[in-house]
């Protein structure tokens, strides 16, 4: 009886290893591919999912994801970023390695790809500045971030970036900056922050939470940040200087967004969208 | 048959010469706009290494080198004086913005004191000092730096005098 009972505990406690370890894998997977990003668009009032390799949007009062057609030469690449100016609602702007950066000002209807201009095509993040719509940052792997002020016609080298891979950049408006605003850049090990004259990238505050997945800040008082890790979503009040864990529900998301109504919205490493009405604390299905 | 020089005309030896020596011209005043950073000459880039000496190598270096460990927080959490050559990030920014932080000073958002460790300037400088020491230094950035630099300048260059007499 007692090797009966040994024998289960045993492939009990194999099977939960098990289940850990594929839980990381997939969450790892999900984000080291980029194959799960979400972005609210303020202008266009909807959220924008990027999930294998294709682009759906969602309004407010939808239920359901539609399919944004995307250009058709991009089968090859691999689809990591997507972005939109804060005022125009037709515009959009899409990204990732070997698609460039390619803009959209139809609704997919037509795509225009805007990398003549930069040395290669291998982006692996693409933001649009907070209150300048022809104001673009686009990160070249193993190169550095460029810089558009014509909605990608020119680019320009601005730094060579932090020398970790950047995942995520998000423009923000929070005060304080020399110049007109500030760039999170989301790496596997942690946030960093610019001014956006690009003086020397710092460290946000001490975040023990294994991976950092993305980062998300309050449209209205921008220096409250959010950021999705492995080990939950942390919480800054003073732009990232310091983080703390938010006591929620044990949620875990790889990407994150916050709506100017205050709303965050992430999503698992399932693809599946959650929400959450109290700063983090907990999280429900938007469908359910 | 030899060609004999008409009155009032040059001689081709010497037409060459002139012409070689237009070009030369031509070649040394483009390397030298290479070299400096501005139009404005020799004797202000001297204007500004005095200011620079006498107001600014305390903290930044009198060669510009910053001060040690300028990137991260000293144990007052201040962000010491950065370097103004190559390493550093001054090159960075335009003139407009250049010529604002010495005019009005500056102190890094993180900082945990409130003081400008940048002080204000403007009520000790000179508008033309200031612009001098700006000009200044853009001599110790490399030449590509100085073409960024020039760049971002375009559309923030230094404030017009009318400009600042009416603040």
């Amino acid at each position: 009886m007692r090797i009966i009972i040994r024998c289960f505990l045993h492939v009990c406690l194999r099977a939960g290893l098990a289940a850990v370890s594929f839980g990381i894998a997939s969450t790892a997977l999900a984000t080291e591919e980029g194959l799960l990003s979400l972005h609210y668009d303020v202008a266009g009032k909807r959220l924008l999912k990027i999930e294998a390799n294709q682009l759906f949007q969602r309004t407010d009062e939808g239920m359901a994801w539609n399919a944004i057609t995307l250009p058709e030469d991009m089968a090859e690449g691999q689809l990591r970023a997507v972005s939109a100016p804060s005022t125009d609602p037709q515009t959009l702007y899409i990204a990732g390695p070997s698609i460039g950066v390619q803009r959209s000002t139809d609704n997919g209807e037509t795509w225009q790809e805007l990398s003549a201009n930069l040395p290669s095509r291998e982006v692996t993040a693409l933001t649009v500045h907070r209150r300048q719509n022809e104001t673009l940052y686009a990160v070249i792997a193993e190169d550095g971030i460029y810089q558009s002020g014509d909605a990608g016609t020119t680019w320009k080298k601005m730094d060579s970036g932090p020398s970790q891979k950047v995942n995520r950049l998000i423009h923000s408006n929070m005060d304080g900056s020399m110049q007109t605003g500030w760039l999170y850049a989301v790496s596997g090990d942690a946030v960093r922050l610019s001014m956006d004259c690009f003086c020397g990238w710092r460290p946000t505050g001490e975040l023990d939470a294994g991976s950092v997945y993305d980062v998300a800040y309050d449209l209205d008082g921008p220096k409250r940040v959010y950021v999705a890790t492995q080990q939950g979503l942390w919480r800054s009040e003073n732009g990232g200087q310091e983080w703390q864990q938010i006591d929620g529900d044990g949620t875990v998301l790889v990407t994150l967004t916050l709506s100017p109504q205050g709303i965050l919205y992430g999503l698992n490493h399932k693809g599946e969208l959650l929400h959450s009405e109290d700063e983090g604390q907990s999280w429900t299905y938007p469908d359910a | 048959m030899k060609m004999k020089a008409s009155p009032g005309l040059i001689p081709m030896r010497k037409r060459w010469f002139f012409v070689a020596l237009w070009l030369a011209l031509i070649v040394v005043g483009h390397a030298m706009a290479e070299d400096h950073s501005s139009s404005r000459d020799t004797p202000q880039l001297e204007d500004g290494k005095k200011v620079y000496r006498q107001y600014c190598a305390s903290c930044h270096g009198i060669q510009g080198e910053g001060m040690p460990n300028w990137e991260e927080q000293n144990a007052l959490g201040e962000l010491p004086a950065p370097p103004h050559g190559p390493e550093g990030h001054t090159w960075k920014h335009s003139d407009a913005m250049l010529y604002r932080i010495v005019a009005e000073g500056w102190r890094d958002p993180w900082n945990k004191t409130d003081r400008l460790t940048m002080p204000a300037y403007q009520e000790i400088l000179a508008p033309s000092e200031i612009r001098d020491v700006v000009d200044y230094l853009k001599t110790l950035w490399t030449q590509e730096q100085r073409h960024h630099q020039a760049d971002e300048s375009v559309d923030n260059t230094f404030p017009i005098q009318s400009e600042i007499t009416l603040e």
